[in-house]
């Protein structure tokens, strides 16, 4: 009998193997090694940022300067009906298929040959979920034969990449206490590594290992000091080491530093970086100390979840500067030495570049125009404060008045918000997706909340410049110069993507995709999707032919804040299409 | 999805038709069932068409004790008796709309009353038609909130009709009188705790209140119910929040006799005491001004302080109700 069974399992594995030589590498699973050499194989893209520094530098150089005319649309694909919005997704591609998510927890597999769906995924969301910032998915985790993707009622959701049917489903959070997931999970040596969003009050940021294959819960790290960490189940160690150090009284016990926008991982230090949002309550002058650690980078063990160092970027935050913004891995040249780096874009308006081993800070400079919050960075990269810029205190608002109004640049949006940056191998320049936006706050003391008297805080976002809000710029981190620049009327909410081409990928909220000269910003080609671009867009190698791809539908945080600004954008219109280009391989001959 | 369609626009005026109108109108009533259901997305509806369907819905808080909540599977609350009344008063029948709380007044206006949470988007529906309800409860009544303008001027809440102040809600302090000596002003709270809702107005006067000295003695909890069963359980010793909210925790308490309400000045706190009413869309007067109708017979008559009673709450009258 046993043998019978085993005898037929052998015949079975032979036919298996048989269809898989058919198919060509059609079966192939995805393993960390693919994960790891990601940026390396220009054949697919099975990581969210091209490789898990997320550098989203790709090594393809078929378009280039001289061809990218050429790109041609070869296919659109729409999401369908009546759910649009904000599509800040980048897409996936394995073997020919893409694997790329919509709003509302949606998730769909292409064929990237003829652009036909294979199967679509939409979790059955429950009808009383609140998240704070519009219905928005930021992308999958491919490993082994899964699609791993977060919902907006906090669950991890693993489907099979051939048929779209769950194969696991976990609860990271419960979406009653206010948690949601909207970040693209990570792999790292066979564990979903997730983080978490949630409201203004009342949540505490984490960060979770679960294991791929099973969906079993490996580590989890609460961001806040005071909290206990948890390894396979048993304590291991309490974040900050005790409770109140740098909180008043039991608020660590609801601080907030939400890890909404995941993280990346560094293979050379192994660590994974993972940024923390503000804390909670917004009002900071209930809350005097530096509030750890919210507004901050953490670097973590992938193996326990211990913190092996932070880095404050907002210490005391007054200004829901999120700290959530990604830190991406380099190496540089200093004289003869290589530097082991890490550079991110804070919404605070500083670019920071810090030793990736350690968490020391290297150096740090403003990457926007005007920055009033903080007169500048003091040696340790510790900001020093302009007490006068921070928002006034509503609790003082004793006369029922509105109170005084108190400007700070950059807007709570950020110098740069999620949309990633991208680091070119090539020049040695962040390509940084910027906004110059200032806001007024005041103290509102006519507010109510769930029947009750309240003390809110009213503010209004503004552009600093008639002509622009966003600005794409090039960086150099080692000298903090800013190379080139194109200014943009809409404020920029989509990724950046840097090639060996020597171009400069990035959407804007008009539609356009756009292709700059990576050296001096010459813009090179752009083609209108229909709707506002917030994702990211990729390219990878098919069949001997350089494939890009970005997600239009215009969405996400611009348009639920008014003001002066929604005067840029209100005119989108919302869409739900993936648009693949391809430059066709007679067009690259005719160039050369 | 056509067919679908074809019939929900049929069937109402036919039953506006039955009840009101000779044979000769149902061409215009189904003329004017067409306009609403193409016109009116967010699906509030007049006093005249809840007439005609025969039902209404009111929005109450949800898991909100002693306004609105369930027991057993069962709604009770002051809102969802005082929601009960309404229907009854208009000669419909209740539908409860559950809202869950958004970050301030404003929106819970958007969400319920005027344009509807994007995510509650009817499925299966031609147009993007949002659930939204007929009336809203427990709004604060306001004009200075009501005419409140953005930065550019323009009024914020200018689709919502506010009326119908039906109750005066007030701050208070109760205390477990076992575990503090009575006490005459807040400075008993730099030696002992004091438990509040987080995020809310007691949360925020309690740590900012004398530069801040109460702040490490405030405990959170995620609402006022939560921090009553902790006094109960002895781990603070005095609450601040709602007096509603206070009363109906106490009176549920064991030991609830040893608690005591503070009489204490509370300096410099913004609002001591608000009016609550409701909200329409704007353009549904008529419902309101019957729905007004209805709460000032409950008033006059004695039962709107019975209803509170019943949920061992003191009834204090709005001003509408104190002027006469």
């Amino acid at each position: 009998m046993k043998d019978q069974a085993s005898g037929l399992r052998g015949l079975a594995l032979t036919s298996l193997v048989a269809a898989m030589t058919l198919a060509g590498a059609a079966q192939a699973k995805v393993t960390d090694q693919d994960i790891l050499k990601d940026q390396a194989t220009a054949q697919d893209v099975v990581s969210n940022g091209l490789g898990p520094r997320a550098q989203r530098y790709s090594p393809l150089a078929r378009v280039n300067g001289d061809t990218v005319q050429d790109l041609r649309a070869v296919w659109a694909f729409s999401f369908g009906g009546e759910k649009q919005r904000g599509q800040e997704s980048q897409p996936m591609v394995k073997d020919g298929v893409m694997y790329v998510t919509g709003s509302y927890s949606r998730v769909f597999a292409i064929d990237v040959n003829t652009g036909d769906e294979l199967w679509q995924y939409d979790a059955r969301l429950p009808e009383n979920i609140m998240p704070c910032c519009d219905v928005i998915n930021r992308g999958v985790a491919l490993y082994d034969d899964l699609v791993i993707f977060g919902t907006l009622d906090a669950k991890l959701v693993a489907l099979n990449k051939d048929t779209g049917k769950t194969v696991w489903k976990k609860k990271v959070a419960d979406y009653k206490a206010g948690y949601s997931i909207s970040a693209a999970p990570m792999v790292v040596k066979g564990k979903v590594i997730t983080g978490v969003s949630g409201g203004e009050f009342g949540i505490v940021g984490k960060v979770e290992a679960y294991d791929a294959k099973t969906g079993k819960k490996v580590w989890t790290r609460p961001t806040v000091e005071g909290h206990m960490g948890y390894l396979n189940g048993k304590e291991n160690g309490i974040t900050g080491g005790e409770a109140g150090k740098s909180w008043p009284g039991d608020l660590w016990k609801s601080g907030g530093a939400a890890t909404w926008l995941g993280g990346t991982y560094d293979p050379d230090t192994d660590l994974l970086f993972f940024g923390t949002g503000n804390p909670a309550p917004w009002n900071s002058h209930l809350r005097p100390g530096d509030n750890l650690y919210s507004s901050s980078r953490l670097a973590i063990d992938p193996d326990t979840g211990k913190i092996v160092w932070h880095f404050q970027t907002t210490p005391h935050d007054g200004w829901d500067y999120d700290g959530v913004n990604e830190l991406i891995a380099f190496d540089y040249k200093d004289g003869d030495k290589t530097v082991k780096a890490a550079a991110t874009a804070d919404r605070n308006g500083f670019f920071y570049v810090l030793n990736r081993t350690n968490g020391d800070f290297i150096r740090g400079f403003p990457f926007v125009d005007k920055i009033n919050w903080a007169k500048g960075l003091d040696e340790s990269g510790r900001p020093i404060l302009s007490e006068a810029n921070r928002p006034g205190n509503p609790s003082e608002s004793t006369d029922g008045k509105k109170g005084k109004t108190v400007v700070a640049a950059p807007s709570f949006l950020g110098g740069k918000n999620w949309m990633p940056m991208a680091y070119s191998q090539d020049t040695g320049y962040f390509y940084v997706p910027s906004n110059e936006w200032e806001m007024d706050i005041w103290n509102e003391p006519t507010a109510y909340k769930k029947g009750a008297a309240y003390l809110g805080a009213g503010f209004t976002i503004k552009p600093i410049n008639e002509e622009y809000i966003g600005v794409l710029r090039a960086i150099d981190p080692k000298t903090g110069k800013e190379v080139w620049r194109y200014k943009n009327n809409a404020p920029l909410w989509g990724g950046v993507l840097a090639t060996a081409g020597g171009l400069v990928f990035t959407g804007n909220p008009e539609g356009y995709l756009m292709a700059f000269d990576a050296k001096t910003g010459e813009m090179k080609y752009r083609f209108n999707t229909g709707s506002g671009i917030v994702g990211s867009p990729i390219t990878w190698e098919q069949d001997g032919e350089q494939y890009l791809s970005i997600v239009s539908g215009w969405g996400g945080a611009v348009p639920l804040w008014g003001g002066e600004v929604a005067k840029r954008v209100k005119h989108l219109n919302q869409g739900g299409t993936v648009w693949t280009f391809k430059l066709p391989a007679k067009d690259e001959m005719a160039a050369r | 999805m056509k067919n679908k369609l074809i019939l929900a626009i049929a069937s109402a005026p036919y039953s506006i038709a039955t009840r009101l109108m000779p044979g000769l109108l149902l061409s215009v009533a189904l003329l004017v069932g067409l306009q609403l259901a193409l016109i009116n997305p967010a699906q509030a509806r007049s006093y005249d068409d809840i007439l005609a369907a025969g039902r209404i819905s009111v929005a109450v808080y949800r898991d909100f004790p002693p306004y609105a909540y369930e027991v057993d599977g069962k709604a009770t609350g002051l809102d969802v008796e005082l929601a009960r009344e309404i229907a009854a008063g208009l000669g419909v029948e209740l539908d409860l709309h559950w809202m869950i709380a958004d970050e301030n007044l404003d929106d819970d206006l958007r969400n319920h009353v005027w344009k509807g949470h994007y995510l509650a988007r009817i499925e299966d529906e031609p147009m993007l038609r949002r659930e939204v309800a007929d009336v809203m409860l427990r709004v604060p009544y306001d004009r200075e909130f009501a005419y409140k303008v953005d930065p550019d001027g323009r009024v914020i809440n200018d689709l919502v009709h506010f009326f119908g102040p039906y109750q005066r809600e007030h701050w208070g302090l109760v205390y477990d009188s076992q575990r503090m000596e009575s006490f005459e002003n807040l400075a008993v709270f730099q030696y002992e705790r004091v438990g509040v809702e987080i995020d809310s107005l007691p949360d925020f006067y309690l740590s900012s209140a004398f530069r801040g000295r109460l702040r490490n003695n405030v405990e959170h909890y995620s609402s006022t119910a939560l921090a009553l069963d902790a006094m109960a359980q002895g781990r603070v010793p005095a609450v601040m929040g709602m007096r509603s909210q206070l009363q109906w925790g106490v009176g549920g308490l064991a030991g609830s006799e040893r608690i005591k309400t503070a009489d204490i000045p509370f300096p410099n706190l913004t609002k001591r005491h608000w009016d609550v009413g409701m909200a329409v869309k704007d353009a549904h007067r008529q419902l309101a001004y019957r729905i007004e109708d209805v709460i000032d017979q409950l008033v006059a008559n004695g039962q709107m302080k019975a209803l509170f009673g019943r949920f061992g709450v003191d009834y204090s009258r709005p001003d509408r109700y104190r002027v006469q």
